[in-house]
């Protein structure tokens, strides 16, 4: 047997093959381990997941994947060691977030979501987060392309009876 | 151009379902929560959901808000106040609240027991959702009482101070309000000690209620029902004080020094390093201080040259314990907070 490797497959047909430590940090699949219906010749289908997205999702898996061994491995690890790795993790996060465009972002916490990887559904939220932070209304709107559905009466209305919170 | 390639609608943000975009805004400082209820209807309706406030919590993204009453006496009325950056602002859709009394915040909500209207006095207990702002009617003090004071030790409030509201000193006890269940305890547990007025205030620590009246200082201990005398703690005539990691401390106005007292080791000390907070000139007669998130707020009256107007003058302190037991104070922020006729009455923390 392999190293425990298991196949993935996207919803548009591509195949991605995955150590299974990596892959169990989605609960969804580390179910689907657990009561054994991986067999291992065939691919586990994920049908709200497409080929670029299952990539962005396996590329964390896998980095985290080694951070969490690093965990067991260096109980002892000082503290600066911890900093100095923690800042490591940090760095990479920023970076793999950075690199994608707003809408990848909402389709790789949708996947997230549906595989049920709870820390990459915290960094994806946060990412999205510190986007909304200390912008105006028209400037989430403009981000986000979001329509604005209030009428000017509306508007106006919530302005003033959230004038005071404004301070 | 191959059009089908391009027909696929775009992921926005408006296609995540809303336990996502709760998840998203629950990581948005609380501050920026009335921009957001501008964006769109789905964005307000998200900003007055409950679920918000709860993942919130749940996520640890909480924060430290705090809040004031403050007595106007251009309009003679007591009205709740909320610190935002400008300063403190007043909040509109709070009535105003009785006098003389009692205040405590349990999480996102602030308990308001007993107090006097213009109408008489009240045996009320009002809560405060300080996420929508919204008042409440929850329960009544089963006995009239007066010129309380009151803290909370796992999730009971006990009310200190006169019963029925009669002159006799031997009519004080406390009543306590289970927060869990909203029920009060039948009986009225007896003071230790004749004990005076009660007005600088109380605070808790480890469990234990600490008083003081104009002569003594006393210490209660619901778990075992004791009562004690706490001399060392009584040297200092402390008033309005707050505790930050077992360690009590108040502004004595009339030296202007910063003192805390430890507990464990029933000492006063003095926190280094915060210089004179007072600004000037220097004529404060009171002085107020509440702890948020392991910090320091210390309120001030700076009385200016217009009669009868006072400005309110905080500095926001950070505190590091030093080894061998000093307390060092970093001033991270000092300024005027309300500008007006108004007079101090109380400072919550609040966690929202």
């Amino acid at each position: 047997m392999s190293s425990n490797m298991i196949m993935l497959k996207s919803s548009d047909g591509a195949s991605f093959e995955i150590e299974e430590a990596a892959a169990r940090k989605s609960k969804i699949i580390a179910n689907m381990i657990e009561v054994e219906c991986v067999d291992e010749d065939k691919a586990i289908p994920l049908q709200n997941v497409t080929g670029n997205i299952l990539a962005l999702v396996i590329e964390y898996c896998n980095k985290h994947i080694v951070d969490d061994d690093d965990d067991v491995a260096t109980e002892e690890a000082s503290e600066e060691e911890e900093e100095a790795k923690k800042k490591k993790v940090d760095d990479w996060e920023a970076e793999f977030m950075n690199s994608m465009s707003l809408e990848t972002m909402f389709e790789l916490l949708l996947a997230a979501n549906y595989l049920n990887i709870k820390s990459l559904i915290d960094l994806v939220c946060q990412t999205i987060a510190n986007n909304i932070k200390d912008k105006t209304p028209e400037e989430v709107r403009k981000i986000f392309s979001i329509e604005n559905d209030f009428t000017p009466e509306e508007e106006e209305e919530i302005r003033k009876e959230n004038a005071w919170a404004f301070g | 151009m191959d059009f089908h390639r391009f027909s696929k609608p775009p992921t926005l943000i408006t296609s995540l379902p809303d336990e996502l975009i709760i998840d998203i805004i629950a990581r948005v400082p609380i501050s920026n929560y009335p921009t957001i209820s501008l964006v769109s209807r789905r964005f307000r309706s998200t900003i007055a959901s409950p679920e918000l406030y709860r993942r919130r919590s749940l996520l640890q993204c909480t924060e430290h808000c705090l809040y004031a009453l403050l007595y106007n006496s251009q309009t003679r009325d007591y009205r709740w106040y909320i610190r935002r950056r400008n300063g403190f602002v007043l909040i509109p859709s709070l009535p105003p609240m009785p006098a003389h009394g009692s205040f405590v915040s349990v999480g996102s909500k602030i308990y308001v027991l007993g107090g006097v209207y213009s109408s008489g006095v009240t045996s009320t207990v009002l809560t405060i959702d300080c996420t929508t702002h919204t008042m409440q009617h929850i329960s009544n003090i089963p006995k009239l009482m007066g010129d309380t004071v009151a803290g909370i030790i796992d999730g009971k409030i006990y009310v200190i101070g006169l019963s029925e509201l009669s002159k006799d000193k031997n009519s004080k006890g406390i009543m306590v309000f289970n927060t869990k269940t909203g029920i009060w305890e039948p009986e009225m547990i007896k003071l230790g000690f004749e004990i005076g007025r009660l007005w600088p205030g109380c605070v808790v620590m480890e469990g234990k209620i600490y008083m003081r009246d104009v002569e003594n200082s006393f210490v209660y201990e619901p778990r075992e029902d004791k009562w004690e005398r706490e001399e060392m703690l009584n040297s200092k005539k402390w008033e309005y004080a707050c505790v930050v990691d077992d360690i009590l401390y108040y502004y004595d106005v009339f030296k202007k020094i910063l003192r805390a007292y430890d507990i464990k080791h029933k000492c006063w000390r003095e926190v280094e390093g915060v210089g004179r907070l007072l600004p000037e000139p220097s004529r404060a007669l009171w002085s107020y201080t509440v702890s948020y998130g392991g910090k320091l707020a210390v309120f001030l009256p700076k009385e200016i040259h217009k009669k009868n107007t006072t400005e309110i003058w905080c500095a926001e302190i950070a505190l590091e314990r030093r080894q061998g037991g000093g307390i060092l104070g970093n001033v991270e922020w000092g300024g005027v907070v309300i500008d007006g006729d108004f007079f101090y009455v109380r400072c919550l923390s609040v966690l929202v």
